[in-house]
């Protein structure tokens, strides 16, 4: 009897569950989800606080040469995804981070600090400083010095048959990378009398001929002098780059993320700032565009250790092939692309490439080979695939654009003139070749999207916004702009049109009646005949403000779906 | 019951709560949520198999030719020799990177060695001055011989086996860029013994000792040599520039006083460049001449040799053999992709009995087509495929390049 009774309570038990649980699912089922809301209260960052976890497990990866060139040639790593990028902030904007600082972009700049770049003085003479060792890595000759005060300086010679083209190369490349946003190093140029050269005690260097570690000898410095461009009193032009402080972590790569790294949330292919790298590599040329170009250091901040990423050499950038003029091939083709190799193969030859007939304008040897007639800034490519570049989209084009948009003519000029090239037609055709490959670049990518910016919502209900092309003279007025209003539900991610399609013809317009909530957006696209990238669409979300509303959120192009983690 | 109760209340209280407690306020947070999460999930970066073995390879520098060290051999040793493998050594720092010191052995597939070491000085006197001292053995077992002269007939094929000892050395001088002149001294001990070929009779059996001068010689020479060399190549892999040789040499017979005679050899090598050096033309002419005083024969071995991989690539290895030759080449070389050029080919040449017969009529010929592996350095490896000889077709793998 007990027995039969403890039966029955067991089986109501059980039947009582089952009801309860499934009660409970359809109710949840209706129940609002409490998923994260499209923005935050804190949106739009411009700090990616990237430094908040410690970091002091990580280890050096330092990739070869051979193994970067076959990875990425062969081995298609990474993601190839249509995602907007994993690491912009709300506004469609890259944050502040360990990676990249919002400079020329975001803030105007002067010429003068744009010429100025990382320095952190006007020259350097390296007078008494003894050499540390030799070079670790790179195909220009070199070796490394140590000052007064123990800082380490790289030093790099140009080759004779084209003298000042690397470090002149070099000195221009990290001046724009700098103001563009990127980690570099400060670089100068500088003159050392071969004979004065000490080498300091215990100083080693890499054999390159066997890989092995010695001491360093007088002949290694010869090995470097005997491939030097000298100059006419006998000393020699260098390059001097300090640096980074920090403990090398070797290089990063364009795709993944760094295991170790907590603090490396986003996959480099995915990052907005390393997309956007394509840009501009293609402005100036720097088909050496590679992860092993790169350098992670190990910073210490209030005892909490950080990975600090690095943009370096750019010592074959604009018409460097670093030890000659650049060659035909780099910019316009892969080292390794299938099929202009197999049609030149079947077709004995006859099929040519179409960049071996450009024909390169007669310059000085310090500016290499480099143009702008024959540049097309899509069809450029670095010397193998680079996984950041293969997901770049037409937002972080526009973004990237936009960015070398802001280089007057005058900051490139002064970029340029810091090279201090001894012949002035060289800093002549190196600033106009320069500034045309740069309208090409912003005319190119800044009108693949609508090009509308720095929109703005007033408290009374009027919308402002200005044209990126138009301004950068990069594409006349558009025929009209068409906006459609919406009203924006935060927590669902829902839009309810509101009102009819507006036209207007000037970047400004009136809030339609009846929206209210409060978030709001506006999706814009603009007509012109010439300019179909303006049908892709620019939307715009703005949140109620006290006193009026303000930008919490851009989308640039057709959105495709993202995971949450993109959503930022 | 009363558990399904309280079950009900946690499920309730979670799932309608407007916010969990657990979700992030803000941007900021939710971000730093996610890196402490990983922070506790640490993960090591571990390279893969071929990250490593490229990373040894570079660190090591295996992949340079002119290695520092123990460094492998490979490649042939003389035309013919098939693919040699071994180990060499080489040290430029036993005299402060002024000199080199290399020694190395290698053996074929065919049984060929070879063992040589070798002293070089190049960059004395502030580059002007190239000094350069050797000492090697080579022993090749199965040397063609088809006959002398240009009649020689293919079925006449036969084979010997030579073993020879060399120690010399020579100084050159570049009184100005791309110019080197020079001259040297060798002292020669080879041995001549049966083919070890046994497909194929040994020389005596098809010719004639009279047919075949030196075939017993046990002489030893002195070859005093002199050479002019001009280099302007660029690069070395030429897409464009020159390359000019002339040789004279000496070769004293040392034991029998029967084989002494002067050799001549020029060779010239002409590159054109178009289409940004993507296609080069690469022109070849060579000659060679000899002579001897009365009494005097010039030994078979030391004769020009036409035919094989570098010569005539549409006829055997040693195919015509006489004491005077002429070989023209032209190849049309077209770019695949960096490091690998397509090339067409055109050989054509003979040898003389007599140097009046040295001139352009009735050559022997054949064409073809080949790829050739390279870096600006040199070419490090080919396959070429001849055509159109009355020899037949052949085919060419090769360690190194043509001209």
């Amino acid at each position: 009897m007990a027995i039969t009774s403890t039966s029955s309570s067991a089986a109501f038990s059980k039947a009582a569950i089952a009801g309860v649980v499934g009660v409970l699912a359809v109710w949840s089922a209706v129940l609002p989800q409490s998923a994260s809301p499209r923005f935050y209260p804190d949106d739009p960052l411009w700090t990616d606080n990237d430094r908040v976890a410690d970091a002091s497990k990580v280890v050096e990866v330092e990739d070869s040469n051979s193994y970067d060139f076959v990875v990425n040639t062969l081995g298609h790593p990474g993601e190839l995804r249509d995602v907007r990028a994993l690491n912009v902030n709300t506004v469609d904007e890259v944050p502040d981070s360990s990676w990249f600082t919002n400079r020329i972009g975001r803030n105007a700049m002067s010429t003068e600090s744009v010429r100025r770049g990382p320095d952190r003085a006007e020259r350097i003479n390296v007078t008494g400083w003894k050499v540390s060792g030799g070079k670790s890595a790179g195909v220009q000759p070199g070796f490394r010095m140590t000052d007064a005060e123990g800082q380490i300086y790289q030093i790099e010679v140009d080759p004779p048959s084209n003298p000042e083209i690397a470090s002149g190369a070099e000195i221009i490349g990290t001046a724009f990378y700098h103001a563009i946003g990127y980690n570099v190093v400060d670089v100068y140029p500088a003159e050392i009398d071969r004979d004065a050269l000490v080498i300091a005690d215990g100083a080693t260097i890499r054999d390159p001929l066997n890989g092995r570690r010695r001491q360093m000898k007088k002949y290694d410095l010869d090995n470097v002098f005997n491939r030097a461009a000298r100059l006419q009193n006998g000393h020699y032009r260098v390059l001097v780059s300090r640096f980074a402080s920090g403990m090398p972590l070797g290089n990063f790569r364009y795709y993944g993320r760094r295991p170790d790294d907590p603090n490396d949330l986003v996959s480099h292919e995915h990052r907005r700032e390393l997309r956007g790298a394509r840009v501009f590599g293609a402005w100036l040329n720097h088909d050496d565009s590679r992860g092993i170009n790169s350098l992670d250091m190990l910073e210490r901040t209030n005892g909490r250790a950080w990975v600090k990423h690095y943009m370096f050499d750019f010592g074959s950038i604009l018409g460097s092939g670093t030890v000659y003029a650049q060659r035909h091939r780099p910019g316009n083709e892969y080292m390794f692309e299938q099929k202009p190799g197999w049609l030149t193969m079947a077709t004995l030859g006859l099929y040519v490439r179409p960049w071996i007939t450009i024909d390169y304008p007669d310059v000085p040897k310090s500016v290499g080979r480099l143009e702008a007639a024959r540049f097309d800034p899509v069809q450029w490519k670095p010397e193998y695939p680079n996984p950041a570049f293969a997901n770049m989209r037409p937002d972080d084009a526009f973004w990237a654009a936009r960015i070398v948009s802001k280089f007057s003519d005058a900051a490139i000029r002064a970029v340029v003139e810091k090279a201090a090239y001894t012949d002035p037609a060289a800093t002549d055709f190196m600033t106009k070749t320069i500034i045309a490959r740069r309208d090409k670049v912003v005319a190119t990518w800044l009108n693949q999207v609508c090009p509308v910016v720095d929109t703005t919502l007033s408290a009374d209900g009027t919308l402002a916004f200005t044209n990126a092309a138009v301004d950068a003279k990069a594409a006349t007025a558009p025929e009209r702009y068409e906006l459609n209003w919406f009203r924006f539900d935060n927590a669902t991610d829902q839009r309810t049109p509101v009102g009819e399609a507006m036209r207007v013809t000037a970047g400004s317009a009136r809030v339609p009646n009846g929206l209210t909530g409060d978030f709001v957006g506006v999706n814009i696209t603009a007509v012109h005949a010439q300019q179909p990238g303006w049908a892709n669409p620019s939307t715009f979300f703005f949140r109620r403000a006290s006193g009026g509303w303000s930008l919490v959120g851009v989308e640039r192009g057709a959105q495709t779906s993202a995971p949450t983690s993109a959503r930022r | 019951m009363p558990r399904v109760v309280v079950l009900c209340v946690i499920f309730l209280s979670f799932v309608s709560s407007p916010a969990s407690a657990q979700e992030p306020q803000t941007r900021e947070e939710a971000d730093r949520r996610r890196r402490e999460q990983q922070a506790q999930d640490p993960a090591t970066y571990k390279p893969n198999g071929l990250e490593r073995a490229l990373d040894f390879a570079e660190d090591r520098a295996i992949f340079l030719l002119d290695r520092e060290g123990v460094h492998p051999k490979l490649g042939s040793l003389t035309t013919g020799s098939g693919f040699a493998y071994g180990v060499g050594f080489r040290d430029r720092d036993l005299f402060s990177n002024k000199g080199a010191v290399e020694v190395w052995a290698a053996g074929s597939i065919k049984r060929y060695w070879a063992t040589e070491a070798r002293l070089t000085f190049p960059r004395l006197a502030n580059n002007h001055l190239h000094l350069e001292a050797w000492g090697s053995h080579r022993d090749y077992p199965q040397e063609n011989f088809f006959g002398l002269g240009p009649e020689s007939n293919r079925d006449d094929r036969s084979d010997y086996a030579i073993r020879t000892d060399h120690f010399g050395g020579r100084a050159g001088v570049r009184p100005v860029d791309h110019l080197l002149v020079g001259a040297g001294m060798e002292y020669l001990e080879p041995r001549l013994g049966a083919g070890q070929n046994d497909r194929y009779p040994d020389v005596p059996v098809v010719f004639p000792p009279s047919e075949v001068p030196g075939i017993d010689s046990r002489s030893d020479f002195i070859r005093s040599a002199a050479f002019v060399e001009v280099d302007y190549r660029e690069p070395i892999n030429a897409k464009k520039g020159g390359w000019y040789r002339f040789d004279f040499s000496h070769y004293d017979d040392r034991t029998t006083d029967q084989f002494t005679f002067n050799r001549f050899d020029a060779d010239i090598r002409q590159f054109f460049g178009f289409l940004a050096g993507r296609r080069v033309i690469a022109l070849r002419l060579a000659a060679s001449t000899s002579d001897t005083e009365a009494g005097q024969t010039m030994p078979f071995f030391f004769m020009p040799t036409l035919g094989g991989n570098e010569t005539l690539r549409g006829f055997r290895e040693y195919r015509f053999r006489a004491p005077h030759a002429i070989l023209a080449q032209a190849e049309y070389r077209w770019e695949i992709w960096s490091g690998l050029d397509g090339a067409l080919f055109y050989d054509a040449g003979k040898v003389a009995d007599q140097r009046s017969d040295l001139n352009f009529k009735d050559l022997e010929s054949d064409y073809g087509v080949g790829f050739r592996f390279n870096t600006n350095s040199g070419v490090m490896f080919r396959v070429d495929a001849a055509f159109g000889s009355k020899d037949g077709n052949h085919l060419y793998i090769v360690v190194g390049g043509v001209f």
